[in-house]
């Protein structure tokens, strides 16, 4: 596949056109990726697919190989590894805080100690989320920016 | 938690009970039997012991992380064990006469001190730690609002 990138004035609107034989996995994939950086993520939910904006994810878990995102009142799954979110949702104030597990620090009401150096996050939406004591500092260091 | 990172942390806690065993020998032993003297086996003891109480704490191993209350029961149990470890070589000791009611109380009550002293001084140290962290939080949330 051909890449051209094309310089446009400033009035001009600014768009991502894929031009394909086929809509492939691949073609889905960079679409997805494209609607990750300008802010949405496409999720599914109850057989349904959703655009959701990042901003309402307040954190994503990986369990047995899934990926789910937990808006405040909703889960929706997706097909993205929690690695590659992570990569993608980097300056969009999201930050891994134990192995399975990214949240959007912009959704955390407070902290509070939870043993062993452990930190236990109170999310805006009522849930609790277990910071580890090994993601504790990258915590520290994103918050001092 | 890695168990890899969890055995290294066995092993600084073993070094730090090790040092807190002997100092807890030294003013127990001074208080109760000023007058005894010891072979150079008996400098053994307190990582014998050491090594001994370290071996409960295996309980709180999990490989995913535990909810604060799950956290709080398997330290419960850690301490059940550490103080059946503890009276087992109250009891079996040669150097220690078990006979007096009054030391066996006083290595219980030991163990007790020791242990919650120590989770005190964490908690206060996480709680410190909680509260930077939240006033750290609220000038994130605000700058990127």
């Amino acid at each position: 596949m051909d890449v051209r990138i094309e310089q446009i004035g400033t009035t001009g609107e600014e768009l991502v056109l894929i031009r394909c034989r086929e809509i492939t996995e691949e073609v889905r994939e960079i679409e997805a990726f494209v609607k990750s950086r300008q802010g949405s993520l496409s999720c599914v939910s109850e057989a349904r697919q959703y655009e959701i904006a990042v901003t309402d994810i307040c954190y994503i878990e990986s369990v047995d190989g899934k990926t789910f995102l937990y808006t405040n009142d909703r889960v929706y799954e997706t097909a993205y590894r929690l690695y590659e979110l992570e990569e993608l949702l980097r300056s969009k104030q999201f930050l891994r805080i134990s192995k399975p597990m990214l949240v959007n620090l912009m959704k955390i009401q407070s902290l509070q100690p939870a043993f062993n150096g452990r930190f236990l996050a109170l999310l805006r939406s009522g849930e609790k989320v277990i910071i580890s004591r090994n993601y504790v500092k990258a915590l520290k260091d994103a918050l001092k920016g | 938690m890695e168990f890899k990172r969890f055995l290294v942390n066995k092993l600084i806690l073993f070094f730090t009970l090790s040092t807190l065993i002997t100092v807890a020998v030294a003013l127990v032993g001074s208080s109760f039997d000023d007058g005894a003297r010891f072979g150079y086996k008996t400098m053994l003891l307190p990582l014998k012991y050491a090594l001994l109480c370290m071996l409960p704490t295996f309980v709180t191993w999990s490989k995913r992380e535990l909810s604060p209350k799950a956290l709080l029961f398997r330290k419960a149990l850690m301490l059940v064990l550490i103080e059946a470890v503890m009276l087992g070589i109250a009891f079996t000791s040669p150097s220690i006469d078990s006979d007096r009611a009054e030391v066996v109380l006083v290595v219980a009550g030991s163990v007790l001190v020791i242990f919650v002293l120590a989770n005190l001084f964490l908690w206060l140290k996480d709680s410190a730690e909680a509260k930077k962290l939240n006033s750290d939080l609220e000038k994130y949330q605000q700058l990127h609002a």
